[in-house]
């Protein structure tokens, strides 16, 4: 959607090429390709290497770096551990972001509703959480979680058990991030003219109409992109599950996809393999980034009609 | 000798792969290079995380002024500074000389990160025993001084085992009995804990039941982790685990922390450098603990295995591997050096000679009601049973470990099939690597 060209970029008729806008873009390019396209396109070819020691019981000779074809791709892929990572990424994709939106969507429109008080502290302390860097707030969460430090009932309930450890996880990822996306729906919420809600009150709609019939579908774009955004981030998962692993069994060091690509780069020492499961993971994340956005993008128009 | 290993916390770069190493084209000063001409003053660099070791570093600078360490402490301990050392030997800007575990020597020696030492350091045959020297010899070449041999022990709280009238069990049979007794005297209590976080730990005991994990013939490696004798020990602790007599915590967890303070896990299969560790595991307990031989498969037999236990190895980065090594030599088997390896590190040395010094006349601060704590240290390492060899890439068997071994915790299924994964797991690494494997 480009704006209505404003008066000022207009009036004065600038020479074609100048060499100004080239200037003005050089530093941005010039960084994003020093640190993300030469970066990336050295892991693409890391991806096609492997190492291979020389001969003699410990290599004799200095390792050397071949040619490998898409065995790194064809390793990744064919393993079942690699598989079961992503289902585990899904399943707490698969009601962390469903928790994340509904949340964060609930606390926006009540911090809106009339009646609402104490908005500022409620506002302020719903995304308090949002500040604590991720592993801190795993390490706070984590001990609550065990028996032994668990004002929570840790030893009643198994946190850490085959099946609430991924509740628990869940729980650390959303507890972080509802806040954030709250404060983004809170500002769509607010930027909504008045008087459409004044007039709804004036049909006799009451809070919980106006909430639900008026202002959701209103921001029904911005609840999408809060859904693209839980998506990615929940593609991203690392810290949290990283963080709780050395207090119990529950968590392998291949858990998630991106704590494999970790232990392949800097355990097992592989980075070529490393870089093979990112470049998995980075198609992966893209194509769900455009099937998000697209769905997004329906609902958007929808409620636009 | 520290084997703790603090999590991954700022584990966060994930995609980075890529920024972080360099050249591998830069060819790398080779082992016999340039020493420093007489008379100049030489400074090394020196990355080791052991609690006390700026102290020992301080004596050598004050004894050599020419020859100057620098100390620094590692971002991450174990495979975290191995790997980074890995990656940074390409980039030519390793320290000179690293601490090393024994059992990730073989896998810098085969990424060409040290450099053999023999051309520096004469005699080393004479000071040490065989198993000490297999630790850091390969293919007739040395690439370390020993530093210390850690035996595995059995520590108890003696207070507790008082109480109830038990004796520390001298086999693993009467380990079986005594955590029954435990457990039925007081069911919220345990006479130890399992940990899938310590592939160090389980191969201590594999050693101790004749296991065999890595052979060498020529240039052809056997591997047998899942041997009988590894199964053996993995059967005979899930059947306590089954049973619900041991914990199945990990080390080093808060929980483990807590349940070992508070007098919950009365009991631990450790190794030499616990009470270094202990003060900070379970601060209230001081005192409480006593050390006893670690039990045995059939009663009078004194084989250990080892858990832990690091040598020094001089970089090929270093552009003084003389110095870097004559550095190395007097703080690992000199008697000044490993004096002040005991009073500060706390360290058992592994050359004999060492095992006899003056300082060890003293239990480590935290063991102060067992006087003859290193006598029963010196004893054990008369015992010590190790591998003929450590794997060039145990980092993945290490690995493997601790998720196989958390899962069977976990999912309460059989530990011994976990040893099947570490195998496989192991072999195919090797083999993509191109390591010959036999079988």
């Amino acid at each position: 959607m480009s704006g209505p060209r404003t008066a000022t970029a207009a009036s004065k008729p600038r020479g074609r090429g100048g060499l100004l806008p080239v200037a003005l873009v050089t530093p941005a390019v010039v960084l994003l390709l020093l640190f993300t396209i030469a970066p990336a396109v050295y892991a693409i070819f890391l991806s096609f290497r492997r190492m291979k020691v020389g001969k003699g019981l410990l290599g004799g000779g200095k390792p050397t770096e071949v040619w490998t074809g898409l065995s790194n791709y064809t390793a990744t892929l064919s393993d079942s551990e690699f598989w079961a990572s992503l289902g585990r990424m899904l399943l707490i994709a698969a009601f962390g972001v469903p928790l994340t939106v509904i949340l964060s969507t609930l606390f926006a429109l009540c911090l809106d509703a009339k009646r609402a008080r104490l908005v500022g502290f409620a506002r302020l302390a719903i995304f308090l959480p949002y500040a604590v860097p991720g592993v801190v707030a795993s390490l706070l969460w984590g001990f609550m979680y065990l028996p032994a430090t668990s004002p929570i009932g840790g030893d009643v309930v198994d946190y850490f058990g085959t099946k609430g450890i991924f509740f628990s996880v869940a729980n650390v990822a959303v507890w972080g991030v509802v806040g954030f996306n709250m404060v983004i729906l809170y500002t769509a919420v607010r930027s909504l003219p008045k008087e459409l809600f004044e007039a709804a009150e004036l049909d006799g709609a009451t809070e919980f109409q106006i909430a639900v019939r008026v202002k959701l579908p209103m921001i029904a774009p911005a609840v999408a992109m809060v859904a693209l955004f839980s998506v990615i981030g929940s593609l991203q998962l690392f810290n949290e599950p990283t963080t709780l692993k050395p207090l119990a069994n529950a968590i392998s060091s291949t858990w998630v996809p991106l704590m494999r690509v970790y232990t392949d780069a800097f355990v097992n020492n592989s980075i070529y393999e490393g870089a093979a499961t990112s470049f998995v993971l980075i198609a992966m994340t893209v194509a769900a980034t455009v099937l998000v956005s697209a769905v997004g993008r329906r609902i958007a128009r929808r409620s636009t009609r | 000798m520290n084997l703790r290993r603090s999590a991954a916390l700022g584990a966060v770069l994930v995609l980075a792969l890529a920024a972080c190493s360099g050249n591998d084209d830069k060819a790398s000063p080779s082992g016999a290079g340039s020493s420093a001409a007489k008379g100049e003053k030489v400074t090394l660099t020196y990355v080791n995380w052991d609690g006390g070791m700026d102290k020992v570093v301080d004596e050598w600078n004050k004894l050599n002024p020419d020859i100057q360490v620098k100390l620094s402490k590692p971002s991450g301990t174990g495979y975290t500074l191995y790997n980074k050392l890995i990656t940074n030997n390409k980039a030519g800007t390793n320290p000179d000389i690293t601490e090393v575990e024994y059992q990730a020597l073989p896998a810098l020696i085969a990424n060409q990160v040290v450099v053999p030492i023999d051309d520096y350091v004469k005699g080393l045959d004479a000071k040490y025993d065989k198993a000490s020297l297999s630790q850091v010899q390969f293919e007739g070449k040395t690439y370390g001084v020993p530093q210390n041999v850690c035996p595995m022990v059995f520590f108890y709280r003696k207070d507790v085992f008082d109480k109830l009238g038990l004796k520390a069990p001298a086999t693993w049979a009467e380990y079986a009995t005594v955590a029954a007794a435990i457990h039925k005297a007081d069911p919220k209590k345990f006479i130890g804990n399992f940990t899938a976080a310590d592939p160090g730990w389980f191969a201590g005991l594999a050693q101790q039941a004749g296991a065999n994990w890595w052979k060498a013939d020529g240039d052809t490696w056997s591997v047998a982790i899942n041997d009988a004798a590894s199964k053996k020990v993995a059967d005979y602790w899930d059947d306590l685990i089954k049973k619900g007599l041991v914990s199945p915590q990990p080390n080093w967890s808060a929980q483990w922390n807590t349940d070992m303070n508070n007098g919950t896990i009365v009991g631990w299969v450790g190794a030499q450098w616990g009470p270094n560790q202990l003060p900070s595991i379970a601060k209230d307990t001081a005192g409480k603990w006593a050390a006893a031989p670690l039990p045995a498969w059939t009663a009078g037999d004194t084989a250990v295995g080892i858990w832990g236990g690091e040598t020094e190895a001089v970089t090929a980065n270093s552009k003084h591997p003389a110095e870097a090594a004559k550095f190395v030599e007097w703080m690992n088997s000199s008697d000044a050096g490993m004096d002040s390896l005991i009073k500060n590190v706390q360290a058992f040395p592994a050359s004999p000679q060492g095992q006899q010094l003056p300082a060890l006349k003293t239990p480590p601060p935290f063991m102060s009601t067992q006087p003859d704590y290193n006598t029963l240290m010196a004893t054990a390492a008369k015992g010590v049973r190790t591998f003929d060899i450590w794997g060039p890439n145990a980092n993945v068997t290490f690995d493997s470990y601790s998720n196989a071994f958390g899962a069977a915790l976990q999912k309460k299924t059989s530990l011994s099939a976990a040893l099947d994964t570490m195998q496989e797991a192991t072999v195919s690494d090797m083999k993509k690597l191109g390591f010959q494997v036999a079988g």
